[in-house]
């Protein structure tokens, strides 16, 4: 971890009902640490879709969340770490470099019309979400033994 | 009650009352969308709403996000199936979506301008 002025760390079993406590608890660090309301509600936002991905497709019972704020230059940096199944992350990495290419909105709206004739219950749409709505710098890392993280860095 | 006879939904954090506004309608959403599944609830409900819509040639519907503090990625994919449905309608039974926003929330301001861009001319953000 890079030297930061302050971060938090969150670990829960991955139950959907925590997800929501954690974006607020999120949403009120980076208020208190950044005075910037806007990039608190836009990276509660993302991590909060990040984190609906790992609680949806983790194979473990173990979620980690770790959000660190630059105060300096006003940048948050997030990552959100799962263990996945082997067909797991090699969907995500086919989503992740299908959503980044190209001009952010277009992959967005691309998105968003697959989402809306999918029958599978699945919508595909948050790394295209957190690329457009937070202009977020992301990077996706897959160990050896499928553990997934997507991390974002927010200028 | 509304003039499609559409009950109000109240589940989990959400609650959804759909009104009669003057020749149109409005779909008011209040609460948190952040459940894991929401298509289970709005799916059907803007099914009914569409079929009403189309059915009794209702040129307009607002939907009012104003009291909406979250809208997961899961819950948008509803509003743009709801929005695709638009542009299967031949030209005579189309109506328009307006959405009405508020401005103070941030997520409302990024995610729903974006909705436009689905179906050129469906949608209108008020």
């Amino acid at each position: 971890m890079s030297q930061s002025d302050g971060y938090i760390e969150i670990r829960f079993g991955p139950r959907w009902k925590y997800i929501s406590p954690a974006r607020v608890f999120i949403q009120n660090f980076i208020a208190i640490a950044l005075s910037d309301q806007v990039k608190a509600d836009s990276i509660a936002m993302a991590t909060s879709e990040l984190l609906e991905n790992a609680v949806k497709y983790g194979t473990t019972d173990d979620t980690q969340c770790i959000v660190q704020a630059f105060t300096a230059s006003g940048t948050i940096q997030a990552s959100v770490t799962n263990q996945a199944t082997a067909q797991g992350a090699a969907e995500l990495e086919a989503i992740f470099q299908k959503i980044m290419g190209g001009d952010p909105l277009e992959a967005y709206i691309a998105q968003m019309r697959e989402a809306a004739t999918r029958s599978d219950g699945k919508s595909q749409l948050g790394l295209a979400r957190i690329r457009y709505e937070t202009g977020a710098e992301m990077k996706l890392e897959v160990t050896a033994g499928y553990q997934v993280t997507v991390a974002i860095v927010v200028k | 009650m509304n003039r499609l006879n559409i009950s109000p939904v109240d589940q989990d954090k959400i609650k959804v009352d759909v009104l009669d506004n003057g020749e149109g309608l409005m779909v008011r959403l209040v609460g948190d969308i952040d459940m894991e599944d929401p298509s289970l609830v709005l799916d059907p409900l803007f099914e009914k709403i569409h079929q009403g819509m189309v059915a009794q040639k209702i040129p307009f519907i607002v939907a009012d996000f104003n009291g909406l503090t979250f809208l997961n990625s899961s819950g948008i994919k509803a509003v743009a199936k709801w929005i695709m449905k638009l542009a299967m309608l031949p030209p005579a039974q189309k109506y328009q979506i307006r959405i009405a926003h508020n401005k103070a929330i941030t997520w409302q301001v990024t995610s729903l301008p974006t909705l436009t861009y689905l179906v050129p001319g469906a949608v209108k953000i008020e």
